[in-house]
């Protein structure tokens, strides 16, 4: 059988194999074993048939098969000429096969380029004997013709405009050929060839038919099948339209009514679209056209601000606004004022009884247009701000006044805007009015009532902003506006309504960005008048410190506001201050260097700053040791120095260990001093890198706190501390592999430690050791036979033992990566898969008095895992957690709040696992609710996971307690504390709620 | 008249002005920006003396905080206006000064009785009745039922004050209301705002 019969054969049953047959006889084409004519000779009898139409498109089909396996250079060019005849013949006698004609021809494209001419001929082809494409019927032989087409246009530019220069008739049929057409697939590329003939030819005269002809589909309302393989999104078309529809000017006449007409569409998603069409168009036309419109745009546009719909169509309409605005600048000056002349008047109108939603809007017009660019803000305050200081003037309601700010804020802001953006600045309109603005918000701040709050807040930031708009305030005018808000931050003492000095400070802060040399020269030295170097008993410095200390937010002062710290502090020391005032001073220094912005060095903070605020601190701690006894004060010194010191390099680090290491080896083994200086210690070893340090050193530094860990009375004071600093060394310092025998060496073997009945001391380091084990994660088995022990004291010992469980995972600032610590990925996953089966399992068997002690440890190690932790294995803590909810001392409210927050995640993201337990649940849950036995915070909690029931339960499963928990609920209504009255109030509204829903049903 | 045209511009109050109970109670011992450099966990050596916990158990069980106007308020002051998106405080519909707490008549009575004045944002506003029955049925699900909550439209704001005071004084007629489908939905919008 010859190729085309084999191939007729398979084609319907196996495609596959089809093409294999195609690929062979092309081979044998290209190798020369098969002459060009034979093969068409071998088409004859099928590709003729006059009886089957179906065998003569398969036969066509076959051809441009073979075509499109044969490489380049396989056919001579005047072999594709007579193919290209042959097939183009062939389409004007008959129309069947017609795609695969057009995928023959595709192919035979990418065996040689055509000359004008060729391509004119197929071009005509098409155009003049298969329009309109929609008569075939099959999608794939469209999208085939589609192909084609969109093939010419793009590679054959010249050739096809000529086409449509030459004949008049040739536009409007090829309009008219794609007409109809509604698989997204063909639309996707329509509308993408479209776009060529839309911007290169001369189409003015068919304007319209060719806009109609893609508008017809404004707008897209397509949704791709669930199963889309050929993934074309609503917004791929969408995105395609949109271009075709802002290619030409030459549209304009008809997308804009058309556009608008749209816009008063009741379906926010078409408007979505006539938005982003107009945007596009606006950008798309020449300035020239835009100019025609621009003010029946704005009548239009206008709406969706002043009256918001919804807010993202507010929000686009002012972007179309600023858009027109913006291509209209480019232009001469007559346009622009064309188009903002009626903007203007419509906002002047509206500020006349401001404060309203119109006035608003307004301002965010106008903020819109200003920030197009200089000489449309140029404009606006030009035309705006006479109105707007006259109205002020004129009024003495504070209420109107504020409205008339907030515009005046919205147009000075977009000044600010334009400055980042923009740099050079034509400011001279805006500089005019400045004097004015600033004169009116510093009488506002000083003068108005303390009461009217906004009015006051409006005036805040309008100075704020005024002053970093660059270049528009005078020297002398920013001095006035720093100096009023200095004034406000320092010597506004409202509590409650009123207190503005948040505020005021964060405006300061954002001066301090703009005119740092004001703020320096200014406001700083008016804060230092008001800190003493040593406070009067009455005074209380604490909040002008806070706002001293927030200054140093801004990096311009920052090495001004740390220096002043630093001075005064050292006044205060020298001269004998109050203690309290000195660790005040210090925790402002930590502030800044914590939460301010210190200049940095190859992205750390410099090591000068080490060596000029921190060093001389260690300094006074190792020479006063003796006297200076407050340990807090020594904690704020040792946060000081780790915040300093351990981003440093091991160089730096090394002198300053080396520095300091004779002294506290003395000072650790005095127990009296070491305990007081344990909060220095841990936080100064904190910022050691674990390379610095000296092994012997650091074991026998480990000896010293372990000796005074297991000797502190329970009530002394730094036990916690040095508990800290043990897991930080265990964690840090000491090498894993002999990590068991350092313990041993060190007397805090957890073993040991736990043998016989051990003391409430010994069972902290145990904790204590462990914790940092098992956060460095590198002694598996140490570890895990550490918590194991620990586990197994659950059932023979008290709840102390059990509370302490919550201390394993709790978060340590001291233990963490900053601090050069190892902290392993995956530490939560470990205990939690080592301690929780083991608990879940074991309270099953465990009698009554040590039941307590493993739901107490359980929700101590739940409580502070990730939800995504305890997920998987939520069906098995469910019912141990109901448990929880029974106990009843007052010790184990925290314990309960802990296994509510879960409760509450579980309901939230989980629901179906509380499912089956909904009755006991919800019992629970309304016990938890009743005070006084319940903590405020339980209760608030319980209400709060019951609120969620209604609405994340299924319907059915809790209707049966709507009765019952709205009854007890009304208690709860009264409850002695207000948040958990407010909680009450949603809980019983959402189970209230539920009675609607069963009406409906009815 | 189109209930639209009511009032189409009402005076709003910036939400910085309105009552809260932040600002009229001035709280004595604010926490400073300070602390959190120091933050404070339950610690291993007494895990019993977490700051939570601590500060819970000591305020929890002394005082009691009565139900007071500005709890009032913000119980009412949320709920949607049916005309405007927008609270009935921030279009002073409802005022702190108009809510009065009226304590028991006689020392052997429980009842309190809650009074809230209702100022329509025109006389003529047509919805006047629904936005009092919307703060009634607000109140009456949201405080304890030791409280009988009287709901009237403040003297000299509306042309049919009396009307409506009628209506929202009388049980029946507001558990009659209640009844009504379209009412209920209505209602449930407004309050569908409240936290």
């Amino acid at each position: 059988m010859s190729d085309i019969e084999l191939y007729l054969f398979e084609v319907d049953k196996n495609k596959a194999e089809a093409h294999d047959i195609a690929e062979k006889s092309a081979s044998r084409l290209e190798a020369k074993k098969l002459k060009l004519i034979d093969l068409i000779t071998s088409l004859e009898p099928y590709i003729n048939n006059k009886d089957d139409g179906s065998i003569r498109a398969k036969s066509v089909g076959y051809l441009a098969d073979v075509l499109a396996f044969l490489p380049l250079k396989a056919l001579s060019g005047q072999e594709r000429r007579l193919l290209c005849d042959f097939i183009l013949g062939r389409i004007e006698g008959d129309l069947e096969g017609v795609g695969a004609s057009a995928r023959a021809l595709v192919a035979l494209e990418g065996l040689g380029k055509w000359d004008v001419e060729t391509v004119q001929r197929v071009m005509r082809t098409f155009i003049d004997n298969t329009h309109p494409l929609r008569q075939f019927k099959l999608q794939t032989e469209r999208y085939s013709i589609v192909q084609l087409i969109d093939l010419l246009l793009a590679k054959y530019r010249e050739a096809s405009r000529h086409l449509q220069e030459a004949d008049q008739e040739f536009m409007p049929s090829f309009i008219s050929y794609f007409e109809g057409e509604k698989d997204p697939r063909n639309l996707m590329i329509i509308f993408s060839l479209l776009q060529v003939p839309m911007t290169e030819w001369d189409v003015h005269a068919n304007a319209q038919d060719l806009f109609d002809s893609v508008f017809n589909y404004f707008p897209i309302t397509f949704k791709p099948p669930p199963d889309d393989p050929y993934g074309i999104t609503a917004q791929d078309l969408k995105d395609r339209l949109r271009d075709c529809i802002a290619a030409n000017s030459d549209f304009a006449p008809y997308a804009f009514p058309q556009l608008l007409d749209k816009l008063d569409s009741t379906s926010m998603n078409t408007k979505r679209d006539v938005l982003q069409a107009i945007q596009a168009c606006v950008l798309g036309y020449e300035p020239n056209t835009i100019n025609l419109y621009s003010v029946t745009l704005w009548d239009a546009l206008k709406f969706e601000i002043l009256n918001v719909q919804e807010e993202d169509l507010a929000v686009e309409s002012l972007k179309s606004l600023a858009l027109i605005a913006a291509r209209l600048t480019d232009s001469a000056d007559g346009p622009l004022n064309a188009y903002l002349r009626p903007v203007i008047k419509e906002c002047n109108e509206h500020l006349e009884d401001a404060p309203t939603k119109q006035s608003e809007a307004s301002g965010r017009i106008l903020h819109a247009i200003a920030v197009s660019g200089y000489t449309a803000a140029d404009k606006v305050v030009k035309g705006i701000l006479p109105t707007l200081f006259s109205l002020y003037n004129g009024s003495q309601s504070i209420t109107k006044r504020r409205g008339l700010l907030e515009v005046l804020n919205e147009i000075v802001a977009a000044y600010i805007e334009l400055g980042a953006s923009q740099p050079e600045a034509k400011i001279e309109a805006l500089q005019a009015s400045a004097g004015d603005a600033v004169d009116a918000m510093i009488r506002a701040l000083v003068s108005a009532p303390k009461a009217e709050v906004s009015f006051r807040l409006a005036s805040l930031k309008g100075l704020a902003q005024l002053v970093s708009a660059h270049g528009v305030l005078s020297e002398k005018e920013s001095g006035r506006a720093v100096d009023t808000v200095t004034d406000i931050v320092l010597h506004e003492q409202l509590e409650g309504h009123g207190n503005i000095r948040a505020q005021a400070i964060k405006a300061l802060t954002d001066m301090a960005h703009s005119v740092p040399h004001a703020v320096r020269d200014r406001s700083l030295p008016a804060f230092m008048v008001e800190l003493p170097d040593v406070p009067a008993e009455a005074s209380s410095p604490g909040p002008v410190l806070e706002a001293f200390a927030q200054l140093s937010t801004e990096r311009q002062i920052f090495d001004t506001v740390a220096l002043r710290l630093k001075n005064k502090y050292n006044s205060a020391r020298h001269q004998g201050a109050p203690q309290d005032y000195q660790r005040s001073l210090l925790l402002a220094l930590l502030y800044t260097f914590t939460f301010g912005t210190p200049t940095q060095e190859d992205g750390i903070t410099r090591a000068a700053y080490f060596t000029e605020y921190a060093a001389p601190l260690v300094t006074d701690v190792a020479s006063s040791s003796e006297h200076q006894s407050d340990s807090s004060t020594l904690e704020i010194v040792g946060r000081i120095v780790n915040v300093l010191l351990r981003p440093q390099g091991i160089h730096l680090q090394s002198t300053v260990y080396n520095h300091n290491v004779q002294w506290l080896a003395s000072a650790v083994k005095d127990t009296s001093q070491a305990m007081n200086l344990a909060p220095f210690t841990l936080h100064y070893y904190a910022a050691l890198r674990p390379e610095v340090a000296d092994a012997e050193d650091i074991v026998f530094v480990l000896k010293a706190q372990a000796d005074l860990a297991l000797n502190a009375t329970p009530a002394s004071k730094g036990a916690d501390t040095v508990l800290r600093h043990i897991s930080l060394l265990v964690n840090k310092f000491i090498n894993p592999k002999t990590m068991q025998a350092t313990l041993e060496a060190s007397d805090i073997e957890v073993g040991a430690l736990l043998s016989g009945i051990p003391s409430p001391q010994a069972i902290s380091v145990a904790f204590a050791v462990v914790k940092g084990l098992l956060i460095q994660g590198k002694t598996g088995a140490l570890a895990t036979k550490y918590l194991q022990a620990l586990l197994d004291l659950l059932s023979t010992q008290g709840r102390g033992i059990a509370q302490r469980f919550a201390t394993l995972l709790t978060p340590d600032d001291i233990l963490s990566k900053e601090n050069h610590c190892l902290v392993s990925g995956l530490y939560k996953q470990k205990i939690f898969n080592q301690a929780v089966p083991f608990m879940t399992a074991a309270v099953r068997t465990a009698d009554a008095t040590s039941k307590p002690n493993y739901f107490i440890a359980l929700s101590g190690i739940l409580r502070w895992l990730p939800y995504s932790v305890i997920e998987a294995s939520l069906p098995s803590l469910v019912a141990p957690l109901l448990q929880t909810l029974d106990l009843t001392e007052s010790t184990d409210q925290s314990v309960k709040a802990s296994a509510l927050v879960i409760f509450e995640s579980v309901l939230m993201h989980d629901s179906t696992i509380v499912a089956e337990h909904t009755a006991s649940l919800v019992t629970r849950l309304l016990n938890c609710t009743a005070g006084p036995t319940n903590h405020a915070s339980v209760r608030a909690k319980a209400l709060q996971c019951l609120a969620l029931a209604p609405r994340q339960l299924k319907r059915e499963a809790v209707v049966p307690y709507r009765r019952q928990v709205v009854k007890r609920l009304q208690a709860c209504l009264d409850d002695a504390k207000r948040s958990v009255r407010t909680e009450a109030v949603k809980c019983r509204t959402a189970w209230l709620g539920l009675d609607e829903g069963n009406e409906d049903d009815e | 008249m189109d209930a639209d045209k009511d009032n189409a511009n009402p005076t709003i109050i910036n939400p910085s002005d309105l009552p809260s109970r932040r600002r009229s109670a001035p709280t004595a011992k604010r926490p400073g920006i300070f602390d959190a450099l120091a933050p404070a966990y339950p610690s291993l050596a007494d895990p019993l003396s977490s700051p939570e916990a601590s500060s819970d158990s000591a305020s929890s069980d002394e005082e009691r905080e009565e139900i007071d106007e500005q709890e009032v308020y913000d119980l009412i002051s949320t709920i949607s206006d049916p005309e405007h998106p927008l609270s009935l405080g921030s279009l002073g519909v409802v005022k702190l000064d108009d809510i009065l707490i009226l304590p028991p008549t006689s020392p052997r009575s429980r009842i309190s009785t809650v009074r809230v004045l209702i100022t329509p944002t025109t006389s003529a506003c047509s919805l006047t009745t629904v936005i009092g029955l919307g703060v009634k049925v607000r109140l009456v699900n949201a405080l304890p039922p030791r409280f009988r909550v009287d709901v009237r439209i403040k003297e000299g704001t509306s042309r049919t004050a009396d009307e409506v005071n009628k209506q929202l004084g009388d049980k029946e007629r507001v558990a009659a209301a209640m009844e009504n489908k379209s009412l209920v939905n209505v209602v449930n919008t407004m309050l569908a705002t409240c936290e």
